[in-house]
């Protein structure tokens, strides 16, 4: 079975992770390109795709909107998909205030917090956040049953462990006992609150009212206050997330550059799935030097300067030496990334390691993903 | 570069990726160079600057990395302990307030309060001095957060003052505010790449910093590939024939790249009214204090 077929078989949900700048959304995109030629419904799921990606596939910026790439432009890059391929960019306000909604028990309490200032703060500003909610799209898309195959491009996540614990973390500074002692006064109070500051049990508060103000430890009293009663809901939901994520209809695929920070990052990154008994179901090695002396050639000077003699190119100056040198820097490149790759490869082994070289040209539309696909193809 | 080089905090920016590190650490041996006691504060979570110098990680003490040349790793935790207690004055408060079961939480829910406290020591160092007024450091060189989370965090105090007005902490955050805003104590630089997302990211982060008044630095280009064939060699080498198919891969990649760069330059020079300074692309077996210097001399040299 080709390599990527592998990675998608039996698959229906699809998680790209990997440090940022490697081409995470480019694979995204690439892999639920393949697997729309191949029949399938399939839907990527980008948080923040670069511009001229977004434009050639008739992105909207906004409202957690399911798009589906125009037959036309697939018939523009010489492409004939059996399956359709969506894609949508994620709102990461909507999404919580979707949520919230959700999970409220009355449309009361709903408001009570989507109006509340902290939650506008904490919703979009609180580390994990996006990670949360790039999950919990997943997971809302997924049991709609709208796609065959959901295929996400995560957040650039500088620590691997942030993704996969980012809902456990939120939730925990949502309903946290510790907190509520400590607010307890707040929570109690009502209107009142502010006499309970001059009180000596209060001390512990007004020195942490120093350092945010008191105006900060109201909104969260009250915003403790609005949620009562909703974690639990969303806890179980948070569970049943993780749930899917970790089943094996669910696969990660590790994205990487050829770079020894970055493949440090992957390698955390597998790490960190396998503790939570989850299997890489690839790693992706984007934008790989090709060696161009595999071609063989003249490999000094005055070789090259009979080369190009034989070959009846003038060489008015220092071309020789000019070829000679970008040959050497680019044989060094490849030979470093090659180096990078077998550790990455040794560490993982068993893991289909895909390898994609890197193009002569950014890739920014659908021609561009599949020539990516033929490579993950194994070609 | 000289100008540049005096004043006393310089603020490295930019896309996480892009090379702030790197740029922090050649800017910071620049101006040791020429005689000035320099710190490099790095906020983010892997410290690098010590590795470049071959020299074990500093942690959250200052450490000397070259003559004239140490680095310090500011991390939220022990940042939270020393800036706290300098306000607070008081162990035991400390520990009553910040170090107990809540505060874990407490620092995820402030959205704000990790940072407020690593700028708060970065501040700090910036302007402390030794006796009769003579600073303890020439220049700052903070390396930044990446885009969206170092923008975040040269904003905290303005924030925060707009929460907290009065005490210890919020007099802190004017002097903060006041150095951020200083173009002659200050500068903020961007590092971005030849490539689509850092170099529309930089463009917005030159926005951004621009209409919240911080003192502009250079934009550094990093990465960058100047063109070395005219397009008739390339074309020439190409068609030359199977023993110059690998000169001809080479010299087409080379220029395929020097197009980018050239491209992307043209469109931040147009986009961002900031001196663009270009740091070329290294091809290093080792990245370490060689490549370090190369850097330096690229962006000495360039301007």
């Amino acid at each position: 079975m080709r390599p990527l077929a592998q990675v998608l078989e039996g698959r229906k949900v699809i998680c790209c992770v990997g440090s940022g700048g490697v081409g995470k959304t480019t694979v995204a995109a690439a892999l639920a390109l393949s697997a729309a030629i191949e029949g399938k419904r399939a839907l990527v799921l980008t948080i923040d795709p670069a511009r001229r990606l977004a434009n050639s596939l008739g992105l909207k910026e906004l409202g957690n909107q399911e798009t589906r790439i125009a037959p036309e432009l697939f018939a523009q890059a010489g492409l004939h998909p059996r399956g359709e391929m969506w894609a949508m960019m994620l709102d990461l306000k909507l999404t919580w205030d979707e949520l919230v909604e959700r999970q409220a028990r009355s449309p009361e309490q709903a408001r009570a917090i989507l109006t509340n200032k902290l939650y506008q703060t904490l919703s979009t500003a609180m580390a994990g956040s996006l990670e949360y909610m790039a999950m919990e799209k997943v997971y809302e898309v997924h049991t709609a049953r709208r796609f065959d195959v959901v295929v996400l491009d995560t957040p650039p996540t500088t620590n691997a462990l942030d993704f996969l614990h980012a809902s456990d973390r939120i939730l925990d500074v949502l309903d946290n006992d510790a907190m509520r002692i400590i607010l307890g006064p707040m929570l109690r109070a009502g209107k009142l609150w502010f006499k309970l500051l001059a009180a000596p049990s209060a001390m512990v508060l007004r020195t942490l009212a120093r350092f945010t103000g008191t105006d900060f430890l109201r909104d969260l009293a009250d915003f403790m206050i609005a949620f009562e009663g909703m974690y639990e809901g969303f806890k179980e939901r948070a569970a049943r997330v993780k749930a899917l994520l970790t089943s094996p209809e669910a696969g990660f695929v590790l994205v990487t550059a050829p770079n020894p920070l970055t493949i440090q990052e992957a390698l955390f990154f597998h790490q960190a799935l396998r503790e939570d008994r989850i299997a890489t179901a690839a790693v992706v090695v984007n934008r790989v030097q090709r060696d161009p002396r595999r071609h063989g050639g003249p490999d000094n000077v005055a070789a090259m300067r009979e080369a190009l003699m034989l070959a009846q190119i003038k060489d008015s100056g220092d071309l020789a030496e000019r070829l000679c040198t970008t040959l050497t820097e680019q044989s060094m490149l490849a030979d470093l990334e090659r180096r990078e790759v077998e550790r990455l490869s040794r560490t993982l082994s068993g893991v289909p390691l895909l390898i994609v070289p890197r193009l002569r040209k950014d890739v920014h539309d659908l021609s561009g993903l599949w020539q990516i696909d033929q490579f993950l193809g194994g070609q | 570069m000289d100008a540049l080089l005096d004043r006393r905090l310089l603020v490295v920016t930019g896309k996480g990726g892009t090379g702030k590190s790197t740029l922090s650490a050649a800017l910071a041996l620049l101006a040791s160079r020429r005689g000035k006691k320099v710190l490099v504060c790095e906020v983010v979570a892997r410290e690098r600057v010590s590795d470049f110098f071959g020299r074990p990680p500093s942690g959250p003490t200052i450490r000397q990395l070259l003559p004239n040349l140490y680095s310090v790793h500011v991390r939220p935790r022990e940042a939270m302990h020393e800036y706290a207690l300098m306000i607070l004055r008081y162990e035991t408060l400390y520990k009553l307030a910040f170090e107990n079961a809540a505060a874990r939480y407490f620092l995820a829910a402030a959205p704000s309060l990790a940072e407020i406290v690593m700028l708060g020591k970065v501040w700090w160092h910036a302007t402390q001095e030794m006796e009769r007024g003579k600073p303890r450091w020439d220049l700052v060189v903070l390396d930044a957060p990446a885009t969206g989370h170092g923008l975040t965090f040269l904003s905290v105090p303005a924030v925060f003052l707009r929460l907290v007005k009065e005490g210890p902490l919020a007099r802190d955050m004017r002097g903060m505010q006041s150095l951020l805003a200083d173009p002659v104590r200050c500068a903020i630089s961007i590092v971005t790449l030849p490539e689509e997302m850092p170099a529309n990211e930089a463009i917005e982060l030159d926005r951004a910093l621009r209409s919240g008044g911080f003192p502009p630095g250079p934009l550094f280009l990093n990465g960058f590939f100047a063109s070395r064939f005219s397009a008739q060699e390339v074309a020439q080498v190409t068609r030359g024939g199977p023993a110059l198919a690998a000169a001809g891969e080479a010299a087409d990649n080379h220029e395929s790249r020097s197009e980018l760069s050239a491209h992307y330059e043209g469109v931040l020079r147009k986009e961002i009214p900031r001196e663009l300074l270009r740091v070329p692309f290294l091809f290093d077996r080792q990245f370490g204090a060689q490549s370090i210097e190369k850097v330096a001399s690229a962006i000495a040299g360039s301007s």
